[in-house]
């Protein structure tokens, strides 16, 4: 898709995004097991479903504030420590709209589902940024690898 | 010349496509460096909100550097000796660095976990490049300097809010 950018993220629809599909757990999976997903998949989150409903979200986030001082069994099950009820977006929002929710609510994540409020995926503020990232290649990802190097003369100079 | 309806490679220039008659008119033109994209690369790191950054000594525990991060609501902290930038560790090392490894968080020391010369930002550098390193190096929390000055913190979520302010104008 061409154009600027301001266009796009009000005509692309969230569905269009590569969503990140390999982050489910049920509610009573336990802690321990939230951990390795969350620690393998190095999305940082984890949607908490029943069936094809979303009932919550674990985020390194919930991690830092309710279960990494605590002392809590490696068998608690996740339903217990994680955010209830997250703000989901619909997937034939437009993407600004769904922006607009995730900085309004200061969310990294938010669960994706459809009109039926069925989850299809989760949005998250990386794949948003590399989404607008690849749209301006030759401006944001043809970058030096280290920001700091930088020509002393003009080239040919 | 790539008609965007029905996919001819049209000659370039042309105004209308070929085979389905679609307004090709300007769709060669390069794209203006005024708007986001010019901001992107002549704008400043300045221009996002810096958070100041929560600190913690090196031999802080990390149940301390945990405390810390709470109370200030933050998701990371610059590890400080004598003023001089040594690291930084963040929610997500909590994680990876300290629960999966089942490291004592009372007992371990933050610049045992940390991770140290984090690459930084200056002030004067282009947002382009806050979004290159969040992209291509998987980096959440941004440390920005000022010359040799700690300046702050840009987390993710500042530059999606940057965006959302800059882009759609909120």
């Amino acid at each position: 898709m061409s154009g600027a950018i301001e266009v796009i993220l009000k005509e692309i629809r969230v569905q269009d995004l590569p969503l990140q599909r390999d982050h489910r757990v049920s509610p009573s999976t336990p802690l321990s097991e939230v951990y390795e997903i969350l620690d393998k998949n190095r999305h940082g989150a984890a949607m908490v479903c029943e069936g094809d409903k979303v009932v919550g979200i674990f985020t390194d986030r919930d991690i830092l504030y309710r279960t990494a001082l605590e002392g809590l069994d490696s068998q608690t099950p996740v339903s217990s420590v994680m955010s209830p009820r997250p703000v989901t977006v619909r997937f034939d929002h437009k993407l600004a709209d769904a922006i607009k929710v995730m900085v309004d609510g200061g969310y990294r994540h938010a669960p994706v589902v459809d009109a039926d409020g069925h989850e299809v995926g989760l949005l998250s503020t990386r794949v948003i940024l590399k989404f607008i990232a690849d749209h301006y290649p030759e401006t944001v990802l043809n970058l030096p690898p280290r920001l700091d190097q930088r020509l002393m003369q003009p080239e040919g100079g | 010349m790539l008609c965007p309806n029905c996919g001819y490679d049209n000659i370039a220039g042309i105004d209308l496509c070929e085979i389905c008659g679609s307004d090709l008119a300007g769709l060669d033109l390069p794209e203006s460096h005024f708007g986001f994209r010019g901001r992107l690369l002549t704008g400043h790191i300045s221009d996002i909100s810096i958070s100041p950054p929560v600190t913690a000594a090196p031999d802080a525990s990390v149940t301390e550097a945990i405390e810390s991060m709470r109370s200030n609501k933050h998701g990371s902290v610059i590890v400080l000796q004598d003023g001089k930038l040594l690291g930084i560790f963040t929610e997500r090392d909590v994680l990876t660095r300290v629960i999966v490894p089942g490291l004592d968080p009372g007992s371990t020391k933050v610049s045992e976990v940390m991770t140290p010369n984090p690459i930084t930002l200056d002030t004067s550098d282009p947002p382009a490049y806050a979004i290159h390193l969040s992209v291509a190096q998987g980096l959440r929390h941004l440390t920005i300097m000022e010359g040799t000055e700690l300046k702050g913190l840009i987390s993710v979520r500042d530059l999606l809010r940057h965006i959302h302010e800059d882009v759609l104008g909120v």
